[in-house]
């Protein structure tokens, strides 16, 4: 009774702490995608992983948004298209959209920790920048989608308030971008829905569902969170500065490396 | 069904460029470094076992995320200094290399790029294999 009272007295103080904008929590913030752990970036980043400094040893290993975490699921693809994602697989992932420096689309862009992503509030919408390739999203608070949508890497979002949680909805995507790991296509018909609450101060849990009868036997549905960093800024990231892999993959090929599995 | 997500990215495939069975440390000086995106090199001219000098081109994190891990342009390594890099070797044998960890002139250990196998697909494919 008093561990239960104790619970409930954490989650109104965590839930007491969260930021509002009139009746709605206000996401605004800088915020690093695919970590648990709170405070500045390079604190919170002490692991051994991808964009950890190493000084925490005891610090979790962050993986690369291409791997797929022990214990997830397979994702839900029809055979022929799970044969085209383990292609992908099997050549190491050469054929990476952003290894052409092309938008990481969505979820990737959200989930990816190694890069931070910033969130600004209006009481009209929510605008949301990522420094990987350096792509937006601006999301209206509509109720319907405009008919007159160009696909696009980031898709066309809106967004509406489910109690809490901002729920965004997308449509409209091209079929240039991998959704949660390597070779993980999809089709223009790709309909995807997030919900983000902020269940805190320092975080955001996460949960992605991603429809697409075209590739996929049922929805594809994947939780993530997103952690503040206080003091962290965007910086730019001019992709196309000085790509040179592409070109490597190409000369390897031509070399005769075997860079299949 | 549901499964947390714990990702970071990397713009490329680490294991199409380079070989994780070749592991390389060099001590050399430092001729240049590129602070370009998507991603940082350097060059260190090395002596080879007959004495003679090789200049080695590394890559590394781009410069936000070197930024952000505590790197300082210019400062926390420059073109002249004496450095001691670890990686691993690009495929086609040549002086070309992944950088991961780097020994500063102080002693200092930092990390400048990713562990090895970053960004190439990881153990097991999103998808079952049937």
């Amino acid at each position: 009774m008093r561990f239960a009272a104790a619970l409930l007295f954490c989650a109104t103080t965590a839930s007491a702490q969260v930021p509002r904008m009139g009746t709605h929590p206000d996401l605004t913030g800088v915020w690093q995608g695919g970590s648990t752990t709170p405070g500045p970036w390079e604190e919170a980043n002490g692991g051994s992983g991808v964009g950890g400094t190493g000084r925490n040893p005891n610090a979790p290993a962050v993986l690369s948004s291409n791997d797929r975490p022990a214990g997830r699921e397979g994702a839900p693809y029809q055979d022929w298209a799970a044969k085209k994602v383990l292609e992908s697989f099997n050549k190491r992932g050469i054929d990476d959209p952003t290894a052409q420096c092309l938008p990481g689309g969505i979820p990737r862009s959200v989930t990816l920790g190694l890069f931070p992503q910033q969130f600004v509030q209006t009481p009209t919408q929510v605008v949301m920048l990522y420094e990987y390739m350096n792509v937006f999203r601006v999301i209206p608070f509509a109720s319907k989608h405009p008919d007159d949508i160009l696909p696009s890497y980031m898709g066309n979002a809106i967004g509406r308030w489910d109690g809490d949680t901002l729920v965004v909805d997308s449509i409209g995507f091209n079929d240039k971008t991998w959704l949660a790991g390597t070779g993980t296509f999809h089709s223009e018909d790709l309909h995807i829905v997030e919900r983000f609450t902020r269940v805190s101060k320092d975080r955001i849990n996460y949960e992605v569902t991603m429809e697409d009868p075209k590739v996929l036997t049922k929805p594809w549905k994947l939780t993530s969170s997103l952690m503040l960093r206080e003091g962290t800024h965007l910086d730019e990231y001019i992709c196309a500065e000085n790509n040179l892999d592409p070109g490597r993959y190409e000369q390897l090929l031509k070399a005769g490396v075997k860079i299949t599995r | 069904m549901l499964a947390l997500i714990l990702v970071a990215l990397l713009h490329h495939s680490f294991g199409a460029e380079y070989d994780v069975n070749s592991p390389i440390t060099l001590t050399g000086t430092l001729t240049a470094i590129e602070w370009t995106n998507p991603h940082t090199h350097f060059y260190l001219d090395v002596k080879d076992a007959s004495g003679k000098v090789v200049n080695w081109k590394f890559e590394g994190y781009n410069p936000s995320v070197l930024i952000r891990t505590g790197w300082k342009r210019n400062v926390t390594m420059k073109v002249g200094d004496t450095i001691t890099v670890f990686g691993w070797r690009a495929r086609d044998g040549g002086n070309w290399a992944h950088s991961r960890e780097i020994t500063l002139p102080d002693g200092k250990k930092m990390f400048f790029g990713p562990p090895a196998g970053t960004g190439d697909g990881g153990a097991q494919p999103a998808v079952e294999v049937k």
